[in-house]
């Protein structure tokens, strides 16, 4: 794929991504093919800030991490009132990452 | 989420559901004040899973009909905490991943959608009659 649509995309979504990934993303997306792009560009990424801010609000009912499709944590947080409280508050600083990490699955599957 | 991971943390949830509710049991604490969701002492309102210690330990006297008024979630609550165990350890012994591939599959099912709104109306139905009840 060109470098300039490349850097565009890594410009606009780097937010969702660790600062780690973010590499390894360029460089697939630089030998991908163009034909891809339409999906690459379409793709539906979580905002880590969001789920940080559901979680704040909601984690103790486990919906920060029904939103990230963790619906089996998710079920366990919510019967479980956040894990007697005590997950729900690691959650709060565990859900960024698990977002990113949510998203980096989700890339990787066009990717690889 | 990887194999390990899932294990590790059910093992752990596990345990400390055996230890709350060892100590419950002993001290009477659902009955002495001593509450420990977070969302009911912020909010003064309870929360979906609230009763439920207090379901499970209905169901340990007997009483099932009682844990049932209590929070019927208890009862999958007993369900979880009485089979995991028994499944990981299988899953060890027999270096399968039986478990592992369960959860997979029941989290793609709760994902569908006319699984996933029933799901969320009962539970939402469930958190009215906990506010009516006043647990």
């Amino acid at each position: 794929m060109e470098a300039q649509k490349v850097d565009m995309f890594i410009m606009t979504n780097a937010k969702f991504f660790g600062s780690y990934q973010i590499n390894a993303i360029r460089e697939r997306l630089l030998a991908l093919d163009d034909s891809k792009w339409a999906m690459i560009s379409t793709l539906q990424l979580k905002d880590p800030t969001t789920s940080l801010i559901v979680s704040l609000l909601a984690g103790g009912l486990g919906i920060d991490r029904f939103i990230i499709g963790d619906t089996g944590l998710g079920v366990g947080k919510l019967l479980t009132c956040g894990g007697l409280g005590i997950w729900a508050i690691i959650d709060w600083f565990l859900i960024q990452e698990a977002t990113r990490e949510k998203n980096m699955q989700k890339i990787q599957q066009l990717l690889f | 989420m990887s194999k390990k991971k899932l294990y590790l943390l059910l093992s752990i949830a596990c345990a400390t559901g055996y230890i709350w509710l060892i100590f419950t049991y002993f001290n009477n604490a659902p009955n002495n004040g001593i509450g420990i969701c977070i969302f009911k002492h912020f909010t003064t309102i309870p929360c979906p899973s609230c009763g439920s210690t207090r379901s499970v330990i209905s169901l340990l006297n007997g009483d099932i009909l009682g844990s049932l008024l209590w929070n019927p979630f208890g009862l999958i609550l007993v369900a979880i905490m009485a089979i995991s165990p028994i499944w990981i350890f299988y899953d060890i012994i027999k270096h399968k991943e039986t478990l592992f591939q369960s959860y997979t599959r029941a989290e793609l099912f709760l994902k569908r959608k006319w699984v996933a709104l029933p799901a969320i109306l009962i539970v939402l139905a469930n958190w009215a009659w906990n506010i009516y009840k006043g647990i």
